[in-house]
């Protein structure tokens, strides 16, 4: 364990809470202080229930959501970690296109722009030429299924898959070294999903690290080396796996 | 490095009273009008920067003092309080509030371009669209004529206008074709800031959405500094990275545009994004 490397991702007494003022300022506590780290290359799954704070994690260290408190340290590629929750937006906003990806469940495409155009403006935010961006976006939408004959349409036109799967494509081509991944495969069939996997698997493999929300127990069993449960906005055990999945189950009998 | 534009403390009260006015105004008033002067208080306190290839946002309701902001950074209004600086102006070192009325002017030919919601207060109806280009490029020196229609027509295609509609009158374009020109005429000598009052208001919803990609495009492929104002989150959100909420005159929220849409802080940001999102 000495040999260990720094985690790329470190999360520190992470707390956030939602204050509705349209309903008399009603506070909902959805984060109680989380800590987690990410090591490079490796696959994080997050699982719990429904309202645990799965994917108000992804958005708070991404900071979609503004935090209460807390630290999150990004480490890319051995360099001076840096908190992304003091940083400045404008540092802020120049890290997420080269260092910190977000990919959610639904859409997030610009309109009125086609399937290909989308994913390879996606590549040249990441810095790859014209040429290689078009050239990777072609690659990745054929691998994801995404024939050609759609590349021309707007991605908000496409079936709730396809539309996932575009989303996925302009989300990890050339992939920033950390990846949050909110529940990517949600709207898939079963063979795009076992392609998506495969490319995600394919990218950890390649030396990014990945933190995930999947609601699909086989997807987490073959894709992550270690589990997270949240429960109540705080983590309630971290593992292997098989030993977190068996744990889950139970307390999803228990629930019954 | 100092950001291609940086507005520190800017300030408008329209009346009498000056920075005394300020006192009982603002959003925990809920009024802009001073209680004891009657002065109007349009803007306070205003600070924020923009780097090269960045585009803020500003947004709220109509009164709260966005477009006041950008009238005060373009020289159309004279700011109350507040510094106003440009990379290109001395590296930042001069602050534009104390030039004058002349020296402000020409810093519009190619500095700080502006695009208005009505392209008549951008554009001379009377002429042609080429000549609209034409007159911000001879402001800016240009002199032969060969080289003033060819930039003109250039600039025609980089904006969708035919060209066969190039020496016809702006006053016989649509509306959204008129937004068009405004745009070619904004951007004909290269600004480095470029600055959108609800360059999409007011047009039919298939025609905005046509200028506001194009305007994405040009921003995408410019690398300007720009300020974008807008009632519309559907604008600031497709063309901005960050934003500012402005109500009553004041900055009440900040951020990343997404957070801001996503989870707005301020209870006034939160009836905003309510009532965009239904």
């Amino acid at each position: 364990m000495a040999e260990r490397p720094e985690p790329v991702l470190q999360v520190r007494d992470l707390h956030k809470s939602f204050v509705l003022h349209a309903i008399g300022g009603r506070r909902i506590e959805a984060l109680r202080g989380i800590d987690l780290e990410l090591y490079p290359g490796e696959h994080v799954a997050l699982v719990g229930s429904s309202g645990a704070g799965k994917s108000t994690l992804l958005k708070s260290i991404y900071r979609t959501y503004l935090p209460d408190r807390g630290e999150v340290w990004l480490r890319p590629d051995g360099r001076d970690p840096v908190d992304l929750l003091s940083l400045d937006e404008r540092s802020l906003a120049a890290r997420r296109v080269r260092e910190i990806g977000y990919v959610s469940q639904f859409l997030r495409s610009e309109p009125r722009r086609g399937v290909l155009d989308s994913v390879t403006r996606a590549g040249r935010r990441r810095g790859l030429t014209p040429d290689d961006a078009a050239e990777a976006a072609r690659r990745m939408l054929q691998r994801l299924g995404i024939g050609e004959a759609l590349w021309g349409t707007f991605p908000t036109l496409l079936s709730g898959g396809e539309k996932q799967r575009v989303n996925l494509a302009a989300g990890i081509i050339c992939p920033p070294p950390v990846l949050l991944l909110d529940e990517p495969i949600s709207a898939l069939d079963p063979a795009n999903r076992d392609a998506v996997l495969e490319l995600i698997a394919e990218l950890t493999d390649g030396g990014t690290s990945v933190l995930a929300v999947f609601h699909d127990l086989a997807a987490i069993e073959r894709l992550a080396d270690r589990v997270i449960r949240l429960d109540g906005g705080r983590v309630a055990s971290v593992g292997r796996p098989t030993d977190i999945l068996t744990e889950l189950t139970a307390s999803i009998g228990a629930h019954r | 490095m100092t950001p291609a534009l940086q507005v520190e403390g800017l300030g408008k009260i329209y009346g009498p009273g000056g920075a005394a006015d300020v006192a009982g105004t603002g959003p925990d008033h809920g009024r802009v009008v001073s209680p004891s002067s009657g002065g109007v208080v349009a803007a306070w306190d205003v600070s924020f920067s923009v780097g090269a290839g960045e585009a803020l946002g500003i947004i709220g309701e109509s009164g709260s003092g966005k477009s006041t902001v950008l009238r005060c950074i373009c020289g159309d209004e004279t700011p109350t309080a507040g510094s106003i600086r440009l990379a290109c102006v001395d590296g930042g070192g001069r602050d534009l509030t104390e030039l004058g009325a002349s020296a402000r002017r020409a810093l519009r030919i190619d500095r700080l371009a502006v695009v208005y919601q009505d392209p008549a207060e951008g554009l001379d109806l009377r002429l042609s669209a080429g000549g609209n280009v034409a007159e911000r490029l001879t402001a800016a020196g240009w002199r032969n004529f060969g080289g003033i229609r060819s930039r003109a027509a250039e600039l025609m295609r980089r904006t969708d206008v035919p060209l066969d509609r190039m020496d016809d009158p702006v006053k016989e374009f649509s509306g959204g074709m008129r937004q068009r020109v405004q745009l070619a005429k904004a951007l004909a000598n290269n600004p480095p800031v470029v600055l959108l009052d609800e360059p999409t208001t007011g047009l039919d919803a298939s025609v905005a959405a046509a200028v506001l990609d194009l305007i994405r495009d040009l921003l995408d492929e410019l690398g300007v500094a720009a300020v974008v104002v807008s009632h519309d989150f559907s604008v600031i959100e497709l063309l901005t990275q960050r934003a500012l909420v402005m109500q009553h005159g004041r900055v009440v929220e900040a951020g990343l545009t997404d957070q801001l849409l996503e989870d707005p802080q301020h209870p006034y940001s939160q009836r905003l994004v309510g009532a965009a999102r239904g």
